[in-house]
């Protein structure tokens, strides 16, 4: 599929270089705006700098030019403005007075693209997909190089949002935890907020051309979305949704070269990808963690049950119960190749089975006995709270509930509580 | 009740706070000595944060002026820590207890300086102190909710101030943190420190406080406990909603005329 001549590669190289520019950019801002809950405000700037734009450029600006980052830095904070405008005044809900002020904004920019169309040369088409493929053909010579203008425009904002978090970076944290004490402290949670709005205008502006209004949104929020999820500290947060947005950017770049389609598309679907894996595989409230978790407890209970039931019926109570669902036989496979019960048919418990099964049962009698003292409950209700929380105790917490019991041996039923050591230790052994 | 005879620790002149146009808080005269537990108690919507908020310039006055430590407050910023309500924030926040405490020490290093092991240090004993040494290294949401109000309070520490306010750090909160952060705001106390506190607990009150100011959108009475948690007073703070300076407040945020 690779391209033999080296023209094109070139061009795809600089194609590459600016989405993953332009991505790092969005992901920076956008883990500010995320963990601000503010990613819906990324999305209003996003699409409201266009008037702003059509403006600078209408004024004589060159797109791409300094003008133009101005005319959208100031559109940026006119819907920030009239947000909050109709929060205040018109008692309008904060997100619906964005949703008012960036539509509008929005429709005032696609309005005027269209009505000055002889007199604007943008294209409303790229201004909402954007058009990567065509940016390394606008360049501009830069130590003998010929440079995308849209990546030279990138990655000066880059340098400049990064400047700013490295400066800011105490500031930006604790006004983005909690601008109330921020403030108190005597920061200036005005100033920094409004820097943040400024450079979500900037990486926005930047990235207008390659990716375009809609796609934008993705590189602000995604990233950052996947990475808090990842991560607990906010640094290693940045860290990873500057990566995950450059990965995304040159996978999705590739596979669109690959498929021969819209490659902005293709890098938002990849950072679409990126997420759902990242909601999967996250640690401790990741699904596939939260299914594993699960899994293991009702594994472990399984082999747990078997034992308690064996030991049971050696105890003479009850014949032990035949393994019935496909979960209790492979609990038995397992509890017999681990060496806790003997292979064969009438399989009873080994010395070391024997000794964990004990452990399991005085839990089990051990709640019993303590629900029975210290909670208003009918003696045939023991059971099953019983048979649920043996599981859950561990030696400390059963010695606690021993001392607790003193005096009262036995559980509810009048069966014995297995000691906690085998054989028993008498009273003039020490303890081990 | 120590006196403070030499300066006040928190003065109120005639404050007082609208919400637009809309008066909640009117009028508050108070003065509080140094070095002394204070507690500030009225029914919800009394306006306890709000009076809160107005000493720290966190709301604007619409009337008065708040002095602390004999000085306005731009002037003892440095001096003055803040604990503010536990709900106000987001607990999944990505970071950890001892970042948290550390941003005490933020508005003291001023721009471009990062904490240090000084800093590290300090955030380690405040921790210490609140008794969270043990969980220094864990993500905030993980904790219980006396864990995190107790956070707050090691962040507060870390600012080192003279004055600190508290709003509402009771809430919701178990019995044995209540118990721990109430032993270090007396350790506060006995280091020349002022506390101010929002409380809503009136059987608590009289066990902690030195002095208690009972708020009702305006102040009814402060003073030492005894002398004002009164049967008579109580019943001025709770007894009813002040239909007239609700009404009053209607009118002044509509422009109109009450009827």
């Amino acid at each position: 599929m690779i391209d033999a001549d080296s023209t094109h590669l070139w061009m795809h190289f600089w194609a590459i270089a600016t989405a993953a520019t332009v991505s790092a950019g969005c992901a920076l801002v956008g883990s500010f705006l995320v963990v601000r809950r503010l990613s819906l405000l990324g999305d209003a700037i996003s699409h409201a700098v266009l008037p702003g734009i059509v403006l600078a450029v209408l004024a004589g600006g060159r797109p791409g030019g300094a003008g133009v980052f101005l005319g959208a830095v100031v559109a940026g904070l006119v819907t920030v403005w009239l947000t909050n405008l109709l929060g205040t005044h018109a008692g309008l809900a904060e997100d619906a007075g964005a949703g008012v002020a960036f539509t509008t904004l929005f429709a005032i920019g696609v309005v005027l693209v269209s009505a000055l169309a002889s007199r604007v040369d943008i294209d409303p088409g790229c201004v909402l997909y954007g058009i990567l493929e065509l940016v390394p053909f606008d360049t501009v010579p830069i130590l003998g190089l010929e440079v995308p203008r849209a990546l030279l425009a990138a990655a000066t904002v880059l340098v400049v949002l990064v400047i700013g978090a490295v400066v800011c970076w105490k500031e930006l944290v604790f006004t983005a935890f909690d601008p109330a004490a921020a403030r108190a402290a005597g920061l200036p949670v005005g100033v920094i907020t409004a820097g943040l709005l400024v450079a979500t205008s900037l990486a926005t502006v930047a990235s207008f051309e390659a990716v375009g209004a809609i796609l934008v949104v993705a590189m602000l929020a995604v990233p950052a979305a996947a990475a808090e999820l990842l991560v607990r500290r906010f640094h290693l947060m940045l860290v990873v949704a500057v990566g995950l947005g450059v990965a995304g950017s040159i996978l999705g770049y590739l596979a669109a070269w690959r498929f021969n389609t819209n490659a902005a598309g293709m890098i938002a679907v990849v950072l679409g990808i990126e997420y759902v894996v990242a909601a999967l595989v996250a640690p401790g409230d990741g699904i596939v963690a939260r299914v594993v978790s699960r899994e293991s407890l009702r594994w472990r209970v399984a082999c747990e049950d078997r034992l308690a039931s064996l030991w049971r019926a050696e105890e003479g109570d009850a014949a032990a119960l035949a393994p019935r669902t496909l979960l209790d036989r492979l609990a038995q496979a397992r509890l017999v190749f681990w060496g806790r019960i003997v292979p064969g048919r009438a399989g009873g418990l080994t010395d070391i089975g024997r000794e964990e099964a004990r452990v399991i049962v005085r839990s089990h009698r051990l709640w019993e006995a303590w629900l029975g003292r210290h909670v208003a409950l009918p003696l045939d209700h023991l059971h099953p709270p019983a048979e649920w929380i043996e599981h859950h105790l561990g030696a400390e917490v059963r010695g606690r509930i021993a001392a607790d019991l003193e005096g009262h041996e036995g559980d509810p039923h009048g069966r014995d509580i297995p000691s906690e050591e085998f054989p028993p230790r008498s009273a003039d052994e020490p303890a081990r | 009740m120590t006196m403070s005879t030499t300066s006040a620790g928190l003065e109120f002149h005639d404050v007082t706070v609208a919400y637009g146009r809309r008066p909640v808080l009117w009028n508050v005269d108070l003065t509080v000595p140094g070095a002394c537990l204070f507690g500030i108690i009225g029914p919800n919507g009394a306006g306890k944060s709000t009076l809160l908020k107005a000493a720290l310039g966190l709301v604007p006055l619409a009337g008065g002026e708040v002095r602390i430590l004999g000085a306005p407050l731009e002037q003892v910023r440095a001096r003055v820590g803040y604990v503010p309500q536990r709900e106000s924030v987001d607990w999944d926040f990505p970071v950890t207890v001892t970042d948290v405490v550390l941003m005490g020490t933020y508005a003291r290093l001023g721009w471009l300086r990062r904490p240090g092991p000084r800093e590290r240090s300090l955030a380690a004993e405040c921790l210490d102190r609140v008794g969270l040494a043990d969980v220094a290294d864990r993500q905030i949401g993980r904790l219980s909710g006396g864990q995190q109000q107790r956070v707050f309070l090691a962040r507060a520490l870390a600012q080192q101030a003279d004055v600190y306010f508290l709003d509402e750090p009771m809430a919701g909160v178990d019995a044995r943190s209540q118990e721990r952060i109430f032993r270090v705001l007396a350790e506060l106390r006995a280091e020349g420190r002022l506390v101010v506190m929002v409380h809503h607990d009136l059987r608590s009150a009289g066990d902690w406080f030195d002095a208690v100011a009972l708020i009702d959108m305006r102040l009814v009475a402060a003073g030492p406990v005894a002398e004002v948690l009164t049967p008579e007073n109580l019943r001025r703070t709770y007894a009813g909603r002040l239909d007239l300076l609700d009404e009053i407040g209607r009118a002044v945020a509509e422009g109109g005329r009450t009827p």
